[in-house]
């Protein structure tokens, strides 16, 4: 008996992982009923396995399933109301959003992009939630007890999200920028935690001067780092 | 239980199945995380915010129990001491079984929502030791009952799914702490 135990527990393991992905296709597959305009080809095929293999169809089974691409997008514009403007950067599903009033408030969160739907977190319990689709995306934001709702529009570049961190003279700098499709600039640029109107970047190389430091705003793909 | 009185010859021979079976399931898991397109959600767990959060606390009860199991580990070679108590074994099994179980919707939730990622050397080094991890662990419970296996085994293998553990803790949920906040 003693020996078997290793064993048992390999197998309870596996069992459990069993039951849970069990409970995740048959929920997705429930979840997948939502109209849903393919707008990216993501969206709709993401569910569709689920719903057609059985729910105890093993992970090797969905593994063979066919392959969807990863969604890669950027929308940005004004929030309803006007108060704030917002960009949402996915690269393979990866998404990080960034809203701000160009001014001294800004929020950026980190989520992801899969199957029509956005889903966001950041800091001190900020959240974004919405859907995307048809060249547009939207959702609302809520942060700091505040509350945005948002339908922006897909863009190109040089439009989208730019960020840039550094370190000047021992302050950590990290700014924000988006850059609209009518060439607009909105951005913050946060000094040791004190936020401040960005300048602005050259949308080309993103190349901006802040605190008489030159830095470079990358365009943001995937995940955040060292922030 | 007669197997205490056979005499089995030490040899590393047979490693060669579990080492199989711990590399069939690194391979698998990191290629269903690979093929298998991210939904992006799964079941949460309730009485946290969100998946994350709770992913970043189960992780984290598995890395503590990862120290008891150090811990335990050493006290039954008789690191600290001649007199092992009688409760050391039942400890570090029941431990590391816990361990186990609390990893297991962490992976699965990581496979499923988010896939095998390469953004950064953070996500990257996760992905891989994830895999590595149940692969090594995989290994270690296979090995455990065979007889006849050189010494070294359990502690390489035992340190191999400790080291792994703790990567996965560091690229994870000790991140998510430093760079998202403490939360539940």
């Amino acid at each position: 008996m003693k020996r078997n135990g290793p064993l048992i527990t390999l197998l309870a393991g596996l069992a459990l992982a069993a039951v849970l992905i069990t409970v995740n296709l048959t929920v997705t597959a429930r979840g997948g009923g939502d109209p849903d305009p393919a707008g990216f080809g993501a969206a709709p095929a993401t569910t569709a396995p689920a719903a057609s293999a059985p729910p105890s169809a093993a992970p090797s089974a969905e593994a063979s399933a066919a392959p969807v691409a990863k969604v890669n997008a950027t929308w940005a514009g004004t929030v309803d109301g006007g108060g704030a403007t917002i960009a949402i950067a996915v690269t393979d599903g990866v998404a990080v959003a960034y809203l701000c009033d160009g001014k001294k408030a800004e929020v950026w969160l980190q989520g992801t992009a899969a199957a029509g739907k956005l889903a966001l977190t950041g800091k001190n319990g900020a959240k974004l939630t919405g859907t995307f689709g048809g060249g547009k995306a939207t959702g609302t934001v809520t942060a700091n007890g505040r509350k945005w709702t948002f339908t922006v529009k897909a863009v190109a570049k040089p439009s989208g999200l730019y960020r840039a961190t550094a370190t000047v003279r021992n302050a950590k700098v990290v700014g924000g920028w988006i850059v609209l499709p009518d060439g607009r600039q909105v951005g913050v640029v946060t000094v040791d935690d004190v936020p401040q109107p960005a300048p602005a970047i050259d949308p080309g190389t993103g190349a901006v001067t802040v605190e008489g430091a030159a830095l470079t705003a990358a365009p943001v793909t995937g995940a955040l780092s060292g922030n | 239980m007669s197997e205490t009185t056979r005499r089995a010859r030490v040899s590393a021979t047979g490693l060669y199945v579990p080492l199989l079976l711990g590399a069939v399931v690194t391979v698998t898991l990191g290629v269903y995380g690979s093929v298998h397109t991210p939904t992006g959600i799964a079941v949460n767990v309730a009485g946290f915010s969100g998946p994350q959060t709770v992913k970043v606390w189960l992780a984290s009860g598995a890395a503590l129990l990862a120290l008891v199991q150090l811990v335990s580990a050493f006290a039954m070679w008789g690191k600290f001491g001649e007199h092992v108590p009688s409760w050391i074994g039942p400890l570090h099994r029941w431990s590391g079984r816990i361990a186990f179980l609390l990893t297991v919707p962490v992976a699965v939730h990581c496979l499923y929502a988010l896939g095998f990622a390469t953004y950064d050397t953070r996500t990257l080094a996760h992905s891989l030791l994830g895999c590595f991890f149940f692969g090594a662990f995989t290994v270690k419970m296979l090995s455990l009952p065979k007889r006849g296996l050189p010494g070294w085994t359990l502690p390489l293998l035992g340190g191999a799914v400790f080291t792994l553990l703790m990567g996965l803790w560091l690229t994870s949920s000790f991140w998510y702490f430093t760079t998202i906040g403490v939360r539940f």
